[in-house]
């Protein structure tokens, strides 16, 4: 029932939670059924929610799910879960569940300034449809766009990226992944050549020493945490260090907890490094054979906008810094400056950040002379009330197990450094120390890369869901792997679009400027999740633009919405995840979806019938495209070509990009559904079977190319439980370009005990560590980098004014912006508000005490939030954090928008706020 | 329905529910403004003001048992647990209160057999103690405060 299907029901609804008020949660009930589990259906799934990607069974009976818990037969959880992961049955059931199309209307009429009245799907389509052609005749393929997910499952990331890329020729399609492990994937890129870990889980068991860096694995992957809680309480010789900006529950189990301020992970790292060399610990023959050293410029800015023609006045200071920056003396001590004369730099290589070339190993060595102890420990120690001493010794410690030769080191991070204004920078620094001590790649020791969402990995990065991504690493500005993107689709040559589009970010300043002014939100929420939300909400309202979110419940983003479309829930649907270890997982559906809502599937086939090639595959106006074989500024007429493929100009996206010859072979029923029944079929009226289609075209991308998957039904086999690609012959890969492990290594270095055999940015120019003193690229074909990064000072600091860093982050039991998890009852009520965790001196100062109302402000706009001095959380002197997932307590209206100028990921982890009482 | 009575409905929704836009007529589809629209019920462009919370501050055994979301859900925790936490490598009072063989009236709920079975590294044989994995209770277990639901859920007690 949507909350707004019939006054009575709403009325009804509202007195329910109201009585609720007064009853308090239910205490157990005197008599239990005496087999609850009678009837139960049971068949494996995977849990909705972080990126550790559980493995669950899922109970059902009558049409609904009963129960889960935690699969014993898969590896990656044994049998638990966490509250969360119990949450998985529940979330499908909250009273207020979407099951309408909703759109702005007055008088019969969409109106942008009009209340939400229930349409049905036809109505919703063409409101949609006249909209999307209004703006594509306005502004062409670069004036719509799609915002996707990390928890798309991976054949709704791969129909929406075709639908964007092939059928509309636009670029603008990018997720809120962006949001979460563009840092990590650019890194590896320039790293490896190719995305996603060398690593498995595995490790946990394998290593003995954990190093977290700024990934609270305790809230955040509770169950890898649970694994590797179970190594140190069995193995006292095993070690567990976290470092972070402020205590929490993952340094209750660490055997040291290293405080550090904001940025000076890149310090740190670069002393490490520095120890390593110094030490004698560099693994000769492995950086020998395997590595090579580069480096990149570093003015690069913070991925802020160019101009402030849109910033409020408050924000003037922090946006100069895009164009030009006053170094710290930090800052000039680390680029090998002096640091008594005043650097102002301009930020000339803000557009080419990424560039990079091939240093000498004495360069590198000069680099790292700077990062002493004595100069990191000042710059990083975090806890005022910490001494220096002290703080030296965790430093020296720390150092000490990376170069300790016999030992093995896994380093695991998330938001901590993919947030961050030079992510790439962090992620590539934690190579640069394990391909020194040549600890990567190898069982229990690695630089390991977890990621936030179910499917940041499977779908965002495999499928490519990104502005400038085609599938299994391709990428939309290279010819050749357009050409092959087109084959796969059976696309006339020049079809897609060599332009990049618009990362997420960027989308929203687009509506801003006007630039971008039809937006489809799909699986997630970003009018709350994107920082500096003021811009973007008053942009979304008050601009001329038309926006569409499909959610699963009312969410944040719903509320800026013009037009609601009702979406599945996670078992309402079939699909597949894949997780942080390459792990491809699947799902049946379990029960059907509520009233009229869809899966996305569906909806994105049935908008695709609006749309005939005559509409798109014309001359298409690109601004700014500039490729070989284009035209300046538009893409080419692709209909006389697309003729001799055999189309007709009437025929629909849906018959060319989802109903093909090939894929309405794959029939519905399938005997792989065991009974399960498949609503995209049943709602969309068609004989095949959508998911499985996809997926068995989708998979052609990869195989061959490293990122080899099984066929769909063996992900289905009874006992399976995902497997970790690449898949060759059947069998899942563990350690990735170890020749002991991985198949590849064979093919491209025959006899090599390794071979870091990415193809992505092999041809790179040689220089110095200012510049690049020979164009004439170098291959280093089957070779990693180690990169030399310097220490940068974050886009934003504190001042006499905004005193405080503020940092974000998620719960335990809350996933991301809440919208399943606050209507779970037990999770609210554990968790019902998000509170700002402070130091108790900090909160007193400002008149303060636990629970208390205050504003937290900052150059960007201000919210209220109710103080935690105490909990799981404890803050350094300075130092405040605030949780994200309550949309009543809206810190993105207060965070800054700067990114990592090479990933295009926001820094949600620092930025300066001042916190004061409000008056009640 | 008559369009007067229509009206006047809408008006004591309007007022009993602090809804500010809730439009009722005879025949036009109903609308509801943006405002109404999930949990907040408020504009995108206020700043609410979060309402305070009171954790369970119960002594254990002082409230009976919580009902479990589900019959197999883990059970929810039924009294404070400030005193309780942090879990630390050298402390967990948890387990020091639950380690218990049977379930006797007004003491702890003994931790179930299946968390003395490792299912990771020895299936099918039975530790003396809880296995490591689960050492976290607090990652499963979680105490509540008096926040009531922000919306129902339509999920019978008896499933």
């Amino acid at each position: 029932m949507s909350p707004i299907t019939t006054r009575r029901e709403f009325i009804k609804a509202s007195l329910a939670a109201a009585a609720a008020a007064t009853m308090g949660f239910p205490r157990a009930a005197a008599a239990q059924p005496a087999d609850p589990e009678a009837g139960w259906r049971w068949d494996k799934g995977v849990c909705r929610f972080c990126g550790v990607g559980c493995g669950l069974l899922v109970a059902t009976k009558g049409g609904r799910v009963r129960a889960v818990k935690g699969d014993p037969d898969c590896d990656v959880n044994r049998g638990l879960l966490c509250v969360k992961g119990y949450a998985n049955a529940r979330i499908h059931y909250a009273e207020d569940r979407l099951t309408r199309p909703l759109l702005r209307m007055k008088s019969g009429q969409f109106d942008k300034s009009g209340d939400f009245v229930p349409v049905s799907w036809e109505q919703a389509f063409d409101e949609m449809e006249r909209q999307f052609k209004r703006v594509h005749a306005e502004l062409g393929p670069t004036g719509i766009g799609i915002m996707g997910s990390g928890q798309y499952t991976i054949q709704e990331g791969y129909s929406a990226v075709k639908l964007v890329k092939a059928g509309w020729r636009s670029n603008n399609i990018d997720p809120n992944a962006r949001h979460c492990m563009a840092s990590a994937v650019a890194a590896f890129f320039q790293v490896f050549g190719i995305d996603e870990p060398s690593g498995c889980y595995d490790d946990i068991e394998l290593t003995n020493t954990v190093v977290l860096w700024g990934a609270n694995m305790a809230e955040m992957h509770p169950m890898l945490w649970a694994r590797i809680t179970d190594k140190r309480l069995a193995d006292d010789s095993y070690r567990v260090i976290n470092l972070t900006t402020f205590g929490n529950r993952s340094s209750d189990i660490a055997d040291t907890e290293i405080i550090m301020k904001p940025n000076s992970d890149l310090a740190i790292w670069n002393y490490i490094a520095r120890e390593v060399v110094e030490r004698g610990a560099v693994d000769e023959e492995f950086v020998e054979r395997h590595c090579v050293f580069a480096t990149g410029p570093y003015d690069i800015g913070f991925g802020m906008r160019g101009t402030d023609q849109f910033a409020y006045e408050a924000e003037h200071d922090t946006q100069r810094r895009q164009r030009e920056v006053r170094l710290t003396r930090e800052e000039a001590i680390g680029q090998r400056r002096d640091p008594d004369i005043e650097h102002v730099v301009k930020q000339k290589s803000a557009a080419s950040a990424g560039k990079h070339w091939r240093i000498s190993f004495d360069d590198f060595k000069r680099a790292l002379a700077p990062y002493t102890l004595d100069f990191v420990a000042p710059l990083a120690k975090g806890d005022p009330d910490e001494s220096l001493d002290e703080f030296k010794n965790k430093l020296r410690r720390l150092a000490g197990h990376y170069v300790e030769r016999e030992r093995k080191v896994v380093s695991f991070w998330t938001m901590g450094f993919n947030q961050h204004v030079r992510g790439t920078w962090v992620n590539e620094q934690a190579y640069m120390v394990h391909l020194l001590t040549g600890k990567q790649a190898k069982p229990g020791m690695g630089a390991f890369s977890l990621t936030g969402q179910p499917s940041a990995c499977g779908t965002a990065r495999e499928v490519g869901t990104f502005a400038h991504r085609l599938p299994a690493d391709m990428l939309v500005a290279n010819p050749k792997h357009r050409q092959r993107s087109e084959e796969i689709w059976k696309l006339p040559a020049g079809t897609l679009n060599p332009k990049v589009g618009s990362h997420i970010t960027k989308m929203m300043r687009d509506l801003e400027d006007g630039s971008l002014k039809w937006l489809w939100v799909q699986v997630t929420n970003p009018f709350q999740s994107t920082a500096n939300a003021n811009h973007w909400i008053h942009a979304a309202r008050e601009k001329d633009n038309f926006i569409v979110v499909s959610d699963v419940y009312p969410t944040l983003s719903c509320k800026v919405a013009d037009l609601i479309l009702p979406a599945a829930l996670h078992f309402e649907k079939w699909g597949a995840y894949g997780n942080s270890e390459r792990r491809t997982q699947v799902w049946r559906q379990q029960v059907s979806p509520p009233g009229e809502a869809r899966s996305d599937i569906w909806q994105m086939m049935e908008f695709s019938k609006r749309f005939t090639l005559r509409e798109v595959w014309g001359r298409q106006p690109i601004p700014g495209l500039q490729a070989a074989g284009f035209a300046q500024g538009a893409l080419p007429d692709v209909l006389a070509e697309a003729q001799r493929l055999g189309y007709s100009p009437d025929d629909t996206l849906y018959d060319v990009l989802f109903a093909t010859a090939a894929n309405r072979k794959v029939a519905w029923p399938d005997p792989v559904a065991e009974g399960h029944e498949n609503a995209t079929v049943r709602h969309a009226d068609i004989d095949w079977f959508p998911e499985k289609a996809l997926f068995q075209e989708y998979v052609q991308f990869g195989r061959g190319h490293a990122h080899d998957l099984a066929d769909f039904d063996a992900y289905y086999a009874k006992d399976v439980r995902g497997l970790r690609w690449p898949v060759l012959n059947g069998r899942e890969t563990r350690w990735r370009f170890n020749a002991e492990h991985d198949a590849y290594v064979a093919k491209h270095a025959p006899g090599a005990d390794f071979a870091f055999y990415g193809p992505a940015l092999k041809s790179i120019p040689d220089g110095g560590l200012e510049r690049v003193t020979n164009t004439r690229a170098s291959a280093l074909a089957n070779k990693a980098k180690i990169f030399f990064r310097p220490y940068a000072a974050p886009a934003e600091s504190p001042d006499a004014n905004f005193d405080l860093w503020l940092a974000t982050g998620r719960v335990l039991e809350h996933w991301h912006s809440g919208s399943m998890t606050r209507r779970v009852p037990e999770l609210h009520a554990s968790m019902p508000t998000a509170r700002l965790f402070m130091h108790p001196q900090d909160a007193e100062k400002r008149g303060l005490a636990d629970n208390e109302l205050a504003w937290i402000e900052s150059r960007r706009g201000k919210i209220q939030a109710r103080v935690a001095t105490d909990g799981r959380n404890r803050m350094p002197r300075g130092m405040v954090f605030l949780p994200w997932f309550d949309e009543s307590v809206f810190i993105n209206k207060v965070t800054l928008d700067a990114t990592c100028p090479i990933s295009k990921e926001i820094d949600f982890k620092k930025c300066a706020i001042k916190v004061y009482k409000a008056q009640v | 329905m008559n369009r007067g009575i229509a009206i006047l409905v809408g008006m004591v929704a309007f007022l009993a529910l602090g809804m500010t836009a809730f439009i009722v007529t005879g025949n036009q589809p109903e609308a509801t403004s943006d405002r109404e629209v999930g949990l907040s019920k408020s504009s995108i462009f206020d700043v609410p003001t979060p309402a305070a919370f009171q954790p369970d501050e119960s002594e254990p055994g002082e409230e009976s048992v919580l009902a479990r979301p589900f019959a197999i859900a883990p059970p929810l925790v039924p009294h404070g647990v400030a005193d309780f936490l942090p879990i630390t490598r050298d402390a967990n009072a948890c387990i020091e209160c639950h380690q218990v063989a049977e379930k006797l009236e007004g003491e702890p709920t003994p931790i179930p057999a299946s968390h003395y079975e490792d299912l990771r590294n020895a299936p099918g044989k039975t530790r003396s103690s809880p296995v490591g994995s689960r050492y976290n209770c607090s990652a499963c277990h979680v105490s509540l405060t008096d926040a009531s639901p922000l919306v129902g859920i339509d999920w019978p007690q008896a499933n």
